[in-house]
């Protein structure tokens, strides 16, 4: 499954000062309503269920099924972008290696998240390396949502992947022109990227690194269908 | 809608001048007739009522039909009179007070009709009850007003939820010392989520519990006469004025959001009756409200304004939207419309034998049903004519003529299966998609003695047909009669009814599971099948290779070049192979997932046949198996567990045990359903662990998902097994 790594969107994480995001870090995706914040989620997801890491992705907005079945697609995309001949052994490694937390109803909270966790390296021995949060609320949850998911990571050395949506009219940024509305709660991120959709595609372009000043201006093209890396710009 | 008047252009296009009057008339009748149908329709209520064993749902039935005249004497649950509550039909019923079978009643109460389906209170007969909940418009949702909602209330009111059922709630057993209804509204709105607002409150509680006060028309209801069927609208006694007006409050508060005319109204302060009545029809339709009445129905307590409430805030049969699916669009699915002139359709809901006979109970969804009709069935196309059409009580019934969209009635005499769709023939519309799972459990029935065999027989014939997921068939090595389906508690269900219903006592052998068989690898075969004992010969030689099929299916591909193999021989080959699939060469079990690919052959102008061919299949079959590394599959469930989320915990670790790979867990409220792929052999018994891991608070379905391969060191096990039993099975047979 190696090949994979070439068109990930993680790529853009070469041009991170340290390689990554790394366990016990928070990293964002921010993004406009409709640019494709869940589908690169789950591509970041399958690089790494498909080096054989064990994955929690949390859904906040839809079921399980229907997470269940944007990774069948997505991964149908991957079969066919990358030529692989037989999708089944990609398929087995999704299924033990992933599982699906939903949340649904505005019922999540950092003590279900964690009662939840605790659960599953206790009773199923399901030691996730990363953390996947879709469709969090960032206002309402505010620092203390932050500060809890942020000891979470660091509990179960976890690497935590959250997307968060901005929006098309709220233009605050704050003094290190992290936007809306990651800008309140910047200290919390390790790695922000952001996705922008253009006409030739979508670009990510990394905005915080680390704690690195010098940040890469790279930027890294995304096919819009795919969410896989086309080319680099 | 377009319903049809063609009929009648017809007849002003034929139809001389002078008979322009006469047509008129005629066109002014049938407009009439439909307009009435159509106005009959709306005064249609097909109910269920669903409750927790023990909350009196035999009790409330039988008063409703004491009060609308159905029956002319009240008998009590678990006959104190020897007599039994009216609509238990079926003995297993009567001796436990429960109602496994889902009868349908019909009375009249002001100018509606009600059609009660009663339906199960166990969750476990899950055909039974998806087939009631899916012919019913709305419900009755009864509570206890001592025991409050109960694990099984949460699970029925959880299906009612899925099938957007409408419902009313009535909290009985209000005359029971510990009666709480204020508690047991909390417990609605807090265990069922459901945004539940009193329309009455008690007029005292436990021994005092006498009346209720209806908060709508402020007047206090008083049930007097022997049981309890006049009805006495008062004035509210002066103790309870206070409580009356503060819950008065609370109620408009609440049924305000759905109707902006009642909150105008309210800040007006001209509120009417209607006004409170349409807003809380509107919001009971739309599932978001669930109007609290409350009573007794054994002490004939506030029986008669349910009535009132299921004519007045359920829905008729033309608010529901039903589908359909259209098997000349590939089961596209259609809506189904409440006009007595489209083309008919209707599901057979239940089946029941009768002294008289087999009766079909229908509901019909579409187009009208009369007397001499031709049906078909979309099925198994078979066209067949209503000769009786009748109305159902319980045991006794009323003939009728026509049945329109929304009525219930019952046929007789007609072969057909229970959840059948008729049609008139114009269309070709199923109820249910025609895809039926195969059985993945079975297990052995050997009847006690000569007359429990006969009555077996008969009690089988039936299950196959009420429901297509069971199966049974006699094994032809051991004799024994086998049946299958869908999961343990599916059969145990049928071996209770057996027993109950048929008298036909069984002894049932341990569950088997369904394994396959199924090839890993290529292997090659070129075998020849020669015989040569005087006579015609037998000669033919086929060459080739097996190997997994992509599609998991059977495939056979023709190679062969240059008439190596005469064509005509060919079919013969893949029957020979085919023979094979039913039994692997491992453990017996059908093999699936092969690919046959035959490239060479020979055959002899004289001693070639058919059959020699078949043989030479076999026998290249026997030759090629055991090198194309066979290995045991096994069922795989998809299993789906609900329970509250403090034993979200519980449940997990449960699942994992049973060798099952969880997928996800979704909570919502205080609810979580955590879905995993199970081995079928893996959940023996689990009904029973799930519900003493979770204080019986777990709901739990699971349908078949796949085969997949069993680890090596487990498939060595089952194959050990299955050895000394065939070896025990062999010699039982001596």
């Amino acid at each position: 499954m190696s090949d994979f790594s070439t068109v990930s969107p993680l790529k853009i994480l070469d041009h991170s000062v340290q390689r990554g995001l790394g366990a016990g870090n928070l990293g964002v995706l921010v993004a406009r309503a409709g640019v494709g914040k869940t589908a690169c989620l789950i591509q970041i997801a399958l690089d790494k269920i498909l080096r054989n890491e064990k994955l929690v992705h949390v859904s906040l907005e839809e079921g399980p099924e229907k997470v269940i079945s944007y990774y069948r697609v997505l991964l149908g995309e991957q079969t066919k972008s990358l030529n692989r001949a037989d999708e089944s052994e990609a398929h087995a490694l999704v299924e033990a290696n992933r599982m699906i937390l939903a949340f649904m109803n505005q019922s999540f909270d950092i003590k279900r998240l964690l009662a939840n966790l605790k659960n599953l390296r206790e009773s199923l021995q399901f030691q996730a390396r990363s953390l996947i949060i879709d469709g969090l609320d960032f206002k309402s949850g505010g620092k203390p949502l932050f500060q809890g998911l942020k000891e979470i990571a660091a509990e179960f050395q976890l690497e935590v992947w959250l997307s968060a949506l901005s929006h098309r009219h709220i233009n605050d940024v704050n003094e290190r022109g992290v936007p809306y509305p990651c800008h309140e709660f910047e200290e919390f991120f390790s790695i922000i990227i952001q996705l922008q959709p253009q006409a030739e595609g979508v670009f990510l372009r990394l905005l915080k690194d680390h704690d690195s000043t010098e940040i890469s201006k790279t930027l890294i093209r995304l096919d819009p269908n795919t969410f896989l890396v086309s080319e680099k710009t | 809608m377009g319903f049809a008047h063609v009929n009648i252009i017809l007849c002003f296009s034929l139809c001389p001048c002078n008979m322009m009057t006469l047509i008129s008339f005629r066109k002014d009748l049938i407009l009439n007739t439909w307009n009435w149908i159509v106005e009959e329709i709306k005064k249609i209520r097909n109910i269920g009522i669903s409750a927790h064993i023990d909350s009196g749902k035999t009790t409330l039935t039988e008063r409703i039909l004491y009060y609308t005249k159905r029956i002319s004497t009240i008998h009590e649950v678990k006959g104190k009179d020897g007599v039994g509550a009216t609509m238990d039909s079926m003995e297993l019923e009567k001796e436990r007070g429960i109602t496994i079978s889902s009868a349908a009643t019909h009375c009249e109460w002001k100018g509606h009709k009600i059609n009660i389906i009663d339906t199960p209170g166990h969750v476990d007969f899950t055909i039974e009850v998806e087939r009631t909940l899916r012919v019913m418009d709305g419900a009755i949702l009864i509570l206890c007003a001592v025991g409050g909602v109960q694990s099984q209330s949460v699970t029925v009111d959880r299906q009612m939820k899925r099938y957007k059922v409408p419902r009313i709630a009535f909290i009985n057993k209000c005359d029971r010392s510990g009666a709480n209804p204020y508690r047991v509204k909390d417990q609605l709105s807090q265990n069922l989520k459901h945004n539940a607002a009193f329309l009455q409150i008690p007029i005292g509680l436990e021994g005092r519990h006498r009346g209720v006060v209806d908060l709508i028309s402020m007047k206090a209801n008083l049930f007097e006469g022997p049981n309890g069927e006049n009805v006495r609208f008062t004035e509210i006694p002066d103790e309870f004025m206070d409580e009356a007006e503060a819950k008065r409050e609370e109620l408009l508060d609440k049924v305000s959001m759905f109707s902006d005319e009642l909150t105008e109204a309210i800040l007006e302060e001209r509120v009417t009756e209607d006004l409170i009545h349409d807003a809380i029809r509107a919001g009971t339709l739309s599932g978001q409200l669930t109007p609290v009445l409350m009573g007794s129905a054994y002490k004939n307590v506030g029986v008669q304004p349910v009535l009132d409430a299921v004519n007045r805030y359920l829905p008729a049969p033309d608010e529901v939207k039903n589908v359909a699916l259209d098997l000349d669009l590939e089961e596209e699915e259609v809506p189904l419309y409440s006009d007595p002139e489209m083309p008919t359709v209707a599901l057979a809901f239940k089946l029941e034998v009768t002294p008289y006979g087999q009766l079909t109970y229908l509901r019909v969804y579409q187009g009208s049903i009369t007397k001499g009709d031709s049906l078909v069935i979309t099925g198994s196309r078979k066209r067949i004519k209503v000769g009786r059409l009748v109305r159902m009580h319980a045991d006794q019934m009323e003939e009728i003529k026509t049945a329109h969209p929304g009525d219930i009635v019952a046929i007789f005499g007609v072969e057909c299966y229970s959840g059948d769709t008729f049609t008139d023939g114009r269309i070709r519309y199923n109820m249910s998609s025609m895809f039926i799972p195969k059985p993945v459990i079975s297990f052995a029935v050997t009847p006690e003695d000569a007359k429990a065999e006969k009555n077996m027989s008969k009690a089988l014939s039936r299950f196959v047909r009420e429901d297509p997921t069971f199966k049974y068939h006699v094994d032809h090595e051991s004799s024994e009669t086998i049946i299958s389906g869908m999961g343990e508690l599916h059969l145990e269900v049928y071996v209770e009814r057996m027993k109950r219903e048929f008298n036909a006592a069984v002894t049932t052998g341990l569950p088997q599971v369904a394994y396959r068989e199924s090839i890993t690898s290529k292997a090659s075969f070129d075998y020849i099948h020669k015989k040569q004992t005087g006579g015609a010969g037998q000669y033919g030689r086929v060459a080739g290779f097996l190997e997994p099929s992509p599609t998991g299916d059977y495939e056979f591909v023709n190679e062969v070049k240059g008439g190596a193999i005469p064509t005509e021989f060919l079919p013969a080959v893949d029957k020979g192979f085919q023979s094979c699939l039913e039994k692997g060469l491992m453990t017996g079990f059908p093999v699936v997932g092969m690919k046959v690919t035959v490239n060479d052959g020979r055959a002899h102008s004289v001693d070639s046949s058919e059959k020699a061919f078949t043989f030479a299949a076999i026998g290249a079959f026997k030759q090629a198996y055991s090198k194309a590394k066979p290995v045991l599959l096994e069922p795989v469930m998809r299993v789906s567990v609900e329970c509250p989320t403090e034993f979200q915990g519980n449940v997990m670790s449960f699942l994992n045990q049973r060798r099952g790979l969880i997928t996800s867990s979704a909570e919502e409220g205080t609810f979580s359903t955590i879905e995993a792929e199970v081995p079928l052999g893996e959940m023996f018994g689990c009904a029973t662990t799930l519900r003493s891991l979770t204080q019986g608070k777990a709901e739990f379905a699971m349908e078949f998902s796949k085969y997949a391969k069993i680890p090596t060191a487990l498939a060595e096990d089952i194959k050990k097994q299955l050895r000394t039993k065939s070896i025990k099975g062999a010699k039982a047979n001596e």
